[in-house]
This record gives C-alpha cells, sequence and structure tokens, in this order.
C-alpha cells in the first residue's frame, strides 16, 4: 500500500511537473497573443488570431495531413542518412588525431554557410522531387549529431580504456565495451537536435520547389494572404518535431535505460 | 554688409525649411529590372525634386511583401501587381492603387525561343514552372480555358521565384509563368538566349498589372504628397518612355548591378507597351478605365479568390483622383 501511495505521489508530481506546466504555459502564451491583437488592433492580415488559426486548423486538418506526409519522408530520410553518416564520421574524427585535423575544420566551416543559399541550387541539381528536400534535412541534421557524437566518443575516461586494454581487450571490443555505451547519451542528444533541425531542412526544401508537403502549404498561404493556414502549417509541423522528438527519446529510453533513470522526469530536454 | 547677408541667410533657411523636401520611400515588386526604368528616370532627372520629394527606392521581395510592406506602413508606396494588391485589400488590408500603370496583363507562358513553342498548342506534354497561389498561377486556369487546353495536358512543378528562373534555365522545366519583360529578360541576362513569350493578353484575357499602391490612411492624410509623388512619376513615366536609353542609364547609376544594358533596355521598352489600352492611349499615363478595373476584378473574383463581394464596388481598390486630368 504504501508503494502504491508513493507511486500515486510520483504520478501527480510526474503530471504536474511534466505535462500541466508547459500546458499552462502555452495556454497563458495564446491568451497574450490573443490579448496582444486586440489591445492593439493588430489586423488579420499581419497577425492572424489564434481562433482562427484553430478553425483552420480543424477545417483544413485532413489536407494538412496529407500534405504532412511528404514532408515527414523527407524529415525521416534525411534524419537518418544524418544518423547514418553522422556517427560514423564522429567515430573516424574520436579515433583520429590526423582524420580531425583534416576534416573537422572543414566541417565547422561547411556548417557557417547558410542552408537555405543552397536550396535553390538543390532543385536545379536533383529535379522537383523528394530528393533535394531529403538532402537539405540531411545538410541541417548532420552537424549537431557529429559534434555531440565526438564529443562522446573524446570524453571516455582514458583509465577505463587503460583498464580493458591491460585485460588484454581488442579494439573492437574497447569500443564495445566501454567508448560506445559512453558515448551514448551525447550521440542521442545530437539526435534530438538533428531531428528537429531535420524538418526545418525538409521545409526549407519545399519552400524553394514542391508541388507537395507543408512548405508547399505555406508558400501557397503566403501567396493567397492566408495567414490561419499559414499558422495552422507552422502548428502542424512544431508537432512533426516534437512527434520525431519524442520517437528518439523513446528509442533512447530503450537503448540506454541506464542513463535515462538517471535523469530528471523531463518531457522534453535536449540533455 | 554684414547685415543684409545675415537677413538674406536666415531668409534662406527659412525658405528652406518651408520647401523641405518629403522623404518618400518607395517599395518596388522586386529585384529591380527594366520596368523599373521610370522610377530611376524620375529621381535621376530631379522630377521627384521638383515635386519636393526626397525618394528613396527599395528593392522588393515579389508583389505579395511588397503590399503586406505598404499596409504595414513601412514603405510609403509601392509599386506592385494591383490584382495581387486586391488579394490583400479584401481580407482588410489598408491599401489602394493611386495609379495604375500597367493597363494591360504583361502574364504569359514562356520557354526559350529555339524550343519552337510559340502557340498554346505547342505547350501540350511539357513541364511548367509555376510559383503557388502568384497571381500568375490563379489566372492560368482562365488560360488553358481560353486555348482549349485541359490541365492535364501539362506538367506542372511548384517552386518559388527564383527556383521557376533556374528550372527553365537548367532544362527541369520546359516553360514558366512570368510576365513579358520580367523573367523573359533574367533568363536571357543569364544564359544570353531569347525567350518567347505566349501571351495570354493574346487569348482575350485582360487584366490590370502592376501600378503604385499606397496606405488608404496614409492617402488620405497626406492627399497633396500623393498628388506630388503621381505628378512626378507621370511625368517620369512619360519621359523615360521617350528616353529608353536614359532610362537604362538611370537605372545602371543607381544600381550597376541590375542587369545588363542590352536587356534592361529591351525589358524596358517591352514595358512600355503595357502603359495604356486603345481607350487611354490619349491620356496620361496611370488614367486606368473604370471598365477595366471592373472586368480584372470580375476575373479575380472568378479566378483569383477575390470574395464575390468585391464586384459590387471595384473603387474600392484604385482611385485615379491624384492623377494629372
Amino acid at each position: 500500500m504504501p508503494r502504491a501511495g508513493a507511486a500515486g505521489r510520483r504520478m501527480l508530481g510526474l503530471h504536474q511537473a511534466a505535462w500541466i506546466r508547459p500546458l499552462l504555459l502555452l495556454i497563458v502564451l495564446i491568451g497574450s497573443w490573443d490579448l496582444a491583437i486586440r489591445i492593439f488592433h493588430i489586423p488579420p492580415y499581419q497577425i492572424p488570431a489564434p481562433i482562427d488559426v484553430v478553425k483552420s486548423l480543424w477545417s483544413d486538418w485532413p489536407e494538412l495531413i496529407a500534405e504532412a506526409w511528404p514532408t515527414t519522408y523527407a524529415t525521416l530520410a534525411g534524419f537518418l542518412l544524418s544518423a547514418l553518416f553522422g556517427i560514423p564520421v564522429a567515430m573516424l574524427i574520436a579515433a583520429s588525431r590526423t582524420v580531425e585535423s583534416f576534416v573537422y575544420p572543414l566541417l565547422v566551416f561547411s556548417q557557417s554557410v547558410p542552408k537555405i543559399a543552397i536550396a535553390p541550387l538543390l532543385v536545379v541539381w536533383f529535379g522537383f522531387d523528394i530528393m533535394p528536400k531529403i538532402i537539405c534535412a540531411f545538410m541541417l541534421g548532420f552537424f549537431p549529431i557529429v559534434v555531440s557524437s565526438v564529443q562522446g566518443f573524446k570524453s571516455v575516461d582514458p583509465d577505463m580504456i587503460d583498464l580493458v586494454r591491460a585485460m588484454r581487450a581488442n579494439r573492437l571490443q574497447i569500443y564495445r565495451a566501454v567508448s560506445l555505451p559512453h558515448a551514448m547519451p551525447a550521440i542521442f542528444t545530437g539526435l534530438k537536435v538533428s531531428a528537429t533541425l531535420a524538418v526545418v531542412g525538409a521545409v526549407v526544401g519545399e519552400f524553394v520547389g514542391s508541388n507537395s508537403g507543408i512548405g508547399y502549404v505555406m508558400q501557397r498561404a503566403i501567396g493567397t494572404f492566408d495567414l490561419p493556414v499559414m499558422f495552422s502549417a507552422l502548428i502542424v509541423l512544431a508537432m512533426m518535431g516534437v512527434i520525431l522528438f519524442w520517437l528518439v527519446d523513446f528509442v533512447e529510453r530503450l537503448v540506454i535505460p541506464w542513463h535515462a533513470s538517471r535523469r530528471e522526469d523531463i518531457v522534453i530536454s535536449a540533455n | 554688409m554684414i547685415r543684409p547677408l545675415i537677413a538674406l541667410s536666415l531668409w534662406l533657411c527659412c525658405i528652406g525649411s518651408a520647401f523641405a523636401n518629403d522623404k518618400v520611400v518607395l517599395m518596388l515588386n522586386w529585384y529591380v529590372y527594366g520596368e523599373h526604368g521610370p522610377f530611376f528616370y524620375g529621381k535621376a532627372k530631379g522630377l521627384y525634386a521638383a515635386e519636393g520629394i526626397d525618394l528613396e527606392i527599395q528593392e522588393g521581395r515579389g508583389s505579395g511583401a511588397t503590399v503586406q510592406a505598404v499596409a504595414a506602413k513601412s514603405a510609403d508606396f509601392g509599386y506592385a501587381d494591383v490584382t495581387t494588391m486586391m488579394r490583400a485589400a479584401i481580407k482588410g488590408a489598408p491599401i489602394i492603387a493611386v495609379g495604375v500603370l500597367n493597363q494591360t496583363t504583361a502574364m504569359s507562358v514562356m520557354g526559350f525561343a529555339d524550343k519552337n513553342m510559340r502557340k498554346p498548342q505547342d505547350i501540350i506534354g511539357k513541364t511548367i514552372a509555376i510559383t503557388p497561389a502568384d497571381s500568375l498561377t490563379q489566372i492560368w486556369p482562365l488560360f488553358l480555358k481560353k486555348t482549349g487546353l485541359k490541365e492535364s495536358d501539362v506538367r506542372i512543378v511548384a517552386g518559388d521565384a527564383q527556383t521557376k528562373l533556374n528550372a527553365v534555365i537548367n532544362g527541369r522545366a520546359d516553360l514558366l509563368l512570368g510576365a513579358v519583360m520580367d523573367q523573359s529578360m533574367r533568363i536571357k541576362d543569364a544564359t544570353g538566349k531569347d525567350v518567347y513569350c505566349i501571351r495570354f493578353a493574346d487569348y482575350g484575357i485582360h487584366l490590370v498589372g502592376d501600378g503604385v499602391i499606397a496606405n488608404t490612411d496614409f492617402v488620405k492624410q497626406n492627399p497633396d504628397l500623393v498628388r506630388r509623388f503621381m505628378a512626378a512619376t507621370t511625368k517620369a513615366v512619360e519621359g523615360a518612355a521617350a528616353a529608353p536609353d536614359e532610362t537604362v542609364d538611370a537605372i545602371l547609376a543607381a544600381d550597376p548591378k541590375a542587369g545588363k544594358r542590352e536587356t534592361l533596355l529591351q525589358g524596358f521598352t517591352l514595358a512600355t507597351q503595357f502603359y495604356t489600352t486603345p481607350e487611354t492611349k490619349d491620356k496620361p499615363p496611370f488614367s486606368v478605365t473604370d471598365e477595366n478595373m471592373a472586368e480584372s476584378v470580375a476575373l479575380m473574383v472568378e479566378y483569383g479568390g477575390l470574395d464575390a463581394s468585391a464586384k459590387d464596388n471595384p473603387k474600392q481598390f484604385y482611385t485615379n483622383d491624384y492623377l494629372r486630368k
């Protein structure tokens, strides 16, 4: 019985901490948005009222969901590519000072290039299908994974490595038993940041050239001065980012439960 | 000796402050191209200064953005597509056209001249680059209807303004929807190849194009300034049309990177043909007829997503009150 009571209290505490607070803040924010529009008489062609956005979300929901799929595909593909390339690249950089000295500065340099400037060229190179959007999502999602993973692999305690080496572990064994588990939390941090950025990348790709997707809906809404639809599309986009973030978080809990269990119960956190 | 000098300089100061130039910001519809010549010509020739206006010309990022900037009073005047302005006005944006410069439509579907696409039937089976929900795309179904084509006759690819150009230049699309004096010249600038435009106007589509727009409150509060600005701009249009070379000089002096001389000249010359209709050819520039506007509004109601109520009062979108009679 006392255990159940404690669990109940914990559940209550969790709900208060994890769900109620952001929800309350959201309500306050939407309230002030509405209030600001009323007080300052902001016209609907500049900022739509929350109620109009809700109405448009309701009426355009089937279309928004249908258009969300192509964006989701591009996001997921870009994100998976980021992970597929990002983690091995990070391993190489962390493992070899030579690779690091060659690759890392260039990687940082490449990240300082604004992707939005390259996006129109991607359409020139790859056409109007899903490819440019995937690449755009990849370009945005790749870097955070590399940076976090490098940090993860590098922060392995050298004494630990010495210890297993003394136990005659070979490189692969050292990697499997020490380096990878140690780097996992940092890798997941990178993956989570990358997940939200991949959504942005996919939409940037759609913005410059696409016949479908949330980016297309947004561009059309801008053309018709239909701001409620534009904001609804933004909300759908944000929801996609959150869902993907949760998915990565969920996988993290499965893969490294020892790490997740050590953390405080926070719904969304990049740490 | 000193006293009269002081008196004179004081007097000059008074004159100066009494006639201090009004600072006016004009936002163009897009980056500078040939069509914008008159504004630069007017500025270079001092036509605006003569009306007591210190004109600053800013580049825009599409008519939609310019319309919103003018509605929000970020710019005093805008040079933008009047049908795009109608769509914003019907959503409540306080804007009005104080002069419609292009009184026939420059809309067209264009591709490289060497591809031999000269009439609507030639575009069957081709890929056309569009920008979602812009004015051209909204009128496109009407063009199809007037020319007996079906939507399924062509393949559409959508992208932003730059992507449209890139798509045609790089062969990702055969044609694009654009304005006769705008995109065709940009493509020619980039590739050196001629572009052929199949004009919507040749297939019975009558619609107004670009014009000078202003915030309705601004117009009410500054009627004299609006009148002076339109007087200078009217003179600028007349002067520029008579001196295309000087006009291009003025553009290049203000913005040496605006484009190649030859294409700017060609683009500006192309633009001048849209200034009048048979009904307004003896009138000063900008004097659009009520019938022309009513017809444009009706088309926008049918195809442009404009609310049907707009037809009852086309005059809510424009005024000729500030023009030279």
